[in-house]
């Protein structure tokens, strides 16, 4: 019920519901009767009348009030009469599971395709036109929508824990789905319903065109229907009952749809075309800030991070879910969804800016960094997160992917290119053809690694490349991405929350938390002599043969204004943490810690 | 291979749906007022034929047994005899098949076209000023009586400009050959089409929204944009392509609505389909060739499910049965 368009559909449903009941005493404030031939015919709209009078001297703004009884009662009667019969049914499939479920799944399959607007002509036809007949066809051809949301619905709440309690605590199956299962689950039948009453307005209205309609009755349809035969001299006669349909059938709608709809916000990052030369260096990223648009407001995800990589480096960036890591590398391709941006701080890759003072950097009419987009920068994806496209061969995505960096070459040089790097990483030749979820996860990582690795890239950002993968399969990995990182000499950042994969992989580690970058420095100063608590934290969860295993909490990214962002977390926090933030001081050779009260050397562990 | 296998169990789910449908068709009939022999073969049918019928149907025996016999009737292609034109029903239907193809198939394929593409586009940015008005817009046109929308259009463009024919599908007395006739008939389907098409353009704008939209939340989306595919490629060679798939379902699913528009356009229009044929039989009274339309109308739709079922199996290599 959020947006504009929510509110107007209701009231425009709560005015035509109010005119409906009220149409019987409105004829005291000036309302004609229906029926009275009183005007004169065939007047075009005006003041006397609003929707001008038909080809009997009927006032049509009040045929048109009246007719919203009608469509009203066809809306609300078939709608409810349909969500009664699919919720009972589709709750006792849903439920009871089994062949009962297997009988009628196979029923609402088969309602579901008989056409219902030929079969309620057949019946209005061989039945005689009657409006409660018209009500009751419609509801016996939809019912099957509602049965099919409910058996789903309560498919999912059955487990739920109160429904197993109230079972255990001797409720019969009845009390359990009237009172557990149904009341939970009636949310989407609701949605349902609101459309299936735009869909019944419609079918009643459709009948009543083709001269099926209830002859006794006042209805839209019926309007327009003799409307049509004077379309010539009173077009008035059809147009106001019409719109007056397309009215209600819209709000009916527009109401469906706004029940189960969220906005993004967008966030437009800023582009710049005038910046000065960069200085030499593979990659530097300088003070990064990324933004995320949320519901609750601006989320600062990464905040302030600084970063440096000559060729052949190895960092592993470190944290759990939520720091930032993930945001830093998609801010760093330049991958951030909509409703996120960049606004602050500067990236330069060998001598370009791709951004400056916290704007995209432009080349002509695109960003700079599509020039060295996967040539010289490339990513590698956790594959199990869907990272290669599911309907297409894993030829076709590695092929398409060289010949859009490699126009000029052939099919045969880039299937060529493909099946070197396929030998490189381990991957049988004949899986080239074979659609990803054909291939076992270290199969699918192995793929996702090859593509990366297409143009022998100066940089590789490994975005949880292990993730997902068992501890075998997950060391062969690292091993292979490190073999050939040694081998093409490629720059590598490596980006995990395990801090064992990095510790076996990258020379350097920075460990995030809460958008920024708590410590950095050589692999072994840091696991030997970690200074900020965060850190210390992260290699006693390590697993470990002996020792209690202390798994970290999720953090709260940003928001927490001038105090240290773990201090909430922190064992040693005192009061100076909680009122100030921070800054990164020199623990030892290259390596550096954000923390008031920096671990002494060689401390407890 | 696979393909095939699916096929064949897909093929023998369009069985029950067909045998519920005649049976339907048949206790319908049972219940209604009147003579059943009189409602099959014709109130002011002769008395010799009034007892072909019912030997026939075996209208004397119980009900499970005219049941039985109706069902045999019915499979083995027989849908009676129509009371106006004393023609076989199925010829009837058959014969008026050609100019429904037409006029669904052209309102169709515009609306999937245009509506898919416009959708696809708009859900790069949604929420945005362009994607609100035009969702609003793609709303209100399923939301409008088809026979309404096509009484506007009649309005407009033949009572107010007479611009285009409203009325059957050729020039009484027009050209019968060559191109003239063809440049004919296209004008005539030009109102009918648009009526029909109208309404499906928004349904499939909305589809092709959400569908589009989904996908383009989806990982392998954000690798083909990290490999540096431009924006275009990566919304229709990539996201459209794979938002396809939900869109094509929900065409096998709602055939059944987009004949009921059918007739009704067809109706509107004198268009000479089946839409007509089952209005001029809802006149005339003529039993058989409204219970016919109704059983080749749901055996159309149970095909196209068929059909739907294949075509997602060919598309998304996932999909096994």
């Amino acid at each position: 019920m959020r947006s504009a368009a929510s509110r107007i559909s209701l009231a425009v449903v709560l005015l035509m519901l109010t005119a409906a009941l009220a149409a019987p005493w409105l004829g005291r404030l000036g309302l004609m009767a229906p029926e009275a031939m009183d005007a004169q015919p065939y007047l075009p709209p005006g003041l006397d009348h609003w929707f001008g009078t038909d080809n009997f001297g009927r006032d049509v703004f009040a045929r048109v009030v009246w007719g919203s009884r009608v469509a009203l009662v066809v809306a609300v009667g078939s709608s409810a009469l349909a969500s009664l019969l699919g919720i009972c049914l589709g709750a006792l499939a849903g439920y009871f599971g089994g062949w009962i479920d297997g009988f009628l799944s196979r029923t609402f399959d088969v309602f579901l395709l008989i056409p219902t607007f030929f079969l309620v002509l057949l019946i209005v036809a061989l039945f005689g036109a009657s409006l409660p007949l018209t009500l009751l066809a419609i509801a016996i051809t939809t019912w099957p929508r509602s049965a099919r949301i409910m058996r789903a619905q309560v498919l999912t709440l059955r487990g739920r824990v109160y429904v197993q309690a109230a079972r255990a605590a001797g409720a019969s199956h009845l009390q359990a789905l009237t009172q557990h299962v149904i009341p939970n689950g009636l949310g989407p039948i609701v949605t349902d319903g609101t459309l299936l009453m735009g869909l019944a307005v419609l079918t009643e209205a459709s009948l009543s065109f083709l001269g099926l309609g209830d002859p006794d009755t006042v209805s839209w349809g019926l309007m327009i229907f003799d409307g049509q035969r004077q379309l010539r001299l009173a077009p008035w006669m059809s147009i106001f009952p019409g719109l007056a349909m397309l009215l209600l059938v819209a709000a009916f709608n527009l109401l469906g749809d706004g029940l189960g709809t969220s906005r993004l916000r967008r966030m437009r990052p800023r582009t710049t075309s005038a910046v000065p030369a960069a200085e030499p260096g593979l990659l530097a990223i300088e003070d990064l800030c990324v933004d995320y648009q949320t519901e609750a407001g601006l989320l600062h995800a990464v905040n302030g991070v600084s970063l440096r990589l000559e060729r052949g480096d190895r960092i592993g960036i470190v944290g759990e879910s939520g720091c930032g890591k993930s945001t830093l590398a998609a801010a760093l391709m330049q991958i951030l969804p909509a409703n996120a941006a960049a606004t602050q701080g500067r990236i330069r890759f060998d001598g370009n800016w791709l951004l400056h003072d916290g704007a995209i950097v432009t080349q002509g009419r695109s960003p700079a960094i599509d020039r060295l987009r996967w040539v010289r920068i490339a990513m590698i994806f956790q594959s199990a997160m869907n990272a290669l496209n599911p309907v297409m061969t894993v030829r076709r995505q590695l092929i398409e992917a060289y010949r859009l960096h490699r126009p000029q070459s052939t099919r045969q040089d880039a299937t060529a290119r493909v099946e070197t790097l396929f030998g490189l990483i381990g991957v049988p030749r004949d899986r080239l053809d074979a659609y990803p979820h054909e291939l076992s996860g270290g199969m699918r990582q192995r793929v996702v690694i090859a593509l990366s690795l297409l143009f022998e890239p100066d940089l590789v950002v490994a975005d949880e490349p292990t993730t997902a993968l068992d501890a075998l399969i997950k060391d062969q990995i690292l091993g292979e991405i490190l073999a050939l990182q040694r081998r093409m000499n490629l720059a590598l950042i490596l980006i995990s929350h395990d801090m064992g994969a990095v510790a076996e992989t990258c020379a350097r580690i920075a460990v995030m938390y809460g958008g920024e970058i708590v410590e950095t420095g050589p692999t072994e100063a840091v696991f030997a002599h970690p200074a900020h608590p965060y850190t210390r934290m992260l290699i006693d969860a390590l697993p470990r043969l002996h020792g209690p295993v202390l798994a970290p909490r999720a953090a709260p990214a940003g928001g927490m204004g001038l105090a240290c962002k773990f201090a909430p977390r922190c064992p040693g926090a005192t009061e100076i943490c909680r009122t100030q933030a921070p800054v990164s001081r020199n623990i030892g050779d290259r390596h550096e810690a954000s923390c008031h009260h920096p671990l002494a050397e060689g401390g407890m562990s | 291979m696979r393909i095939w296998r699916t096929g064949l169990t897909r093929l023998l789910q369009v069985f029950p749906v067909l045998l519920v449908v005649v049976v339907l068709n048949f206790t319908l009939i049972h219940l209604a007022p009147g003579d059943i022999s009189g409602l099959l073969a014709g109130e002011s049918a002769d008395p010799a034929y009034l007892a072909g019928v019912r030997a026939q149907y075996g209208l004397d025996q119980p009900y499970i047994v005219q049941l039985w016999r109706y069902i045999a009737t019915v499979a083995s292609g027989d849908l009676g005899l129509s009371f106006r034109t004393h023609q076989p029903v199925l010829w009837e239907v058959l014969q008026r098949t050609p100019a429904t193809l037409l006029l669904v198939g052209t309102a169709l394929t515009c609306s999937i076209v245009v509506g898919t593409t416009i959708g696809a586009w708009i859900a790069r940015k949604p929420g945005g000023w362009l994607d609100q008005i035009i969702s609003l817009v793609s709303i209100s046109l399923f939301s409008i009586p088809v026979f309404w929308l096509g009484l506007m259009l009649i309005l407009i463009f033949a009572v107010w400009n007479r611009w285009l024919p409203t009325s059957g599908m050729q020039t009484p007395g027009g050209p019968r050959e060559g191109l003239a006739m063809v440049t004919d008939v296209l004008r005539h389907l030009v109102l009918p089409a648009l009526t029909l098409a109208a309404a499906w353009v928004g349904q499939y704008v909305r589809l092709s929204r959400s569908a589009v939209q989904a996908v383009l939340a989806e990982s392998y989306i954000t690798t083909v944009r990290a490999i540096g595919f431009p924006e275009r490629r990566v919304l229709l060679h990539y996201a459209l392509r794979n938002a396809l798939l939900p869109v094509i379902t929900v065409f096998g699913l709602q055939l059944g609505l987009v004949l009921a528009g059918a007739t009704l356009t067809e109706t509107l229009f004198s268009w000479p389909g089946l839409g007509r044929l089952i209005y001029d039989a809802i006149l005339a009274r003529d039993t058989p060739v409204i219970m016919g339309a109704f059983v080749m109308m749901s055996f159309s739709v149970a095909l196209a499910s068929f059909a739907t079922d294949i075509a997602y199996a060919a598309l998304d290599p996932r999909v096994r049965f």
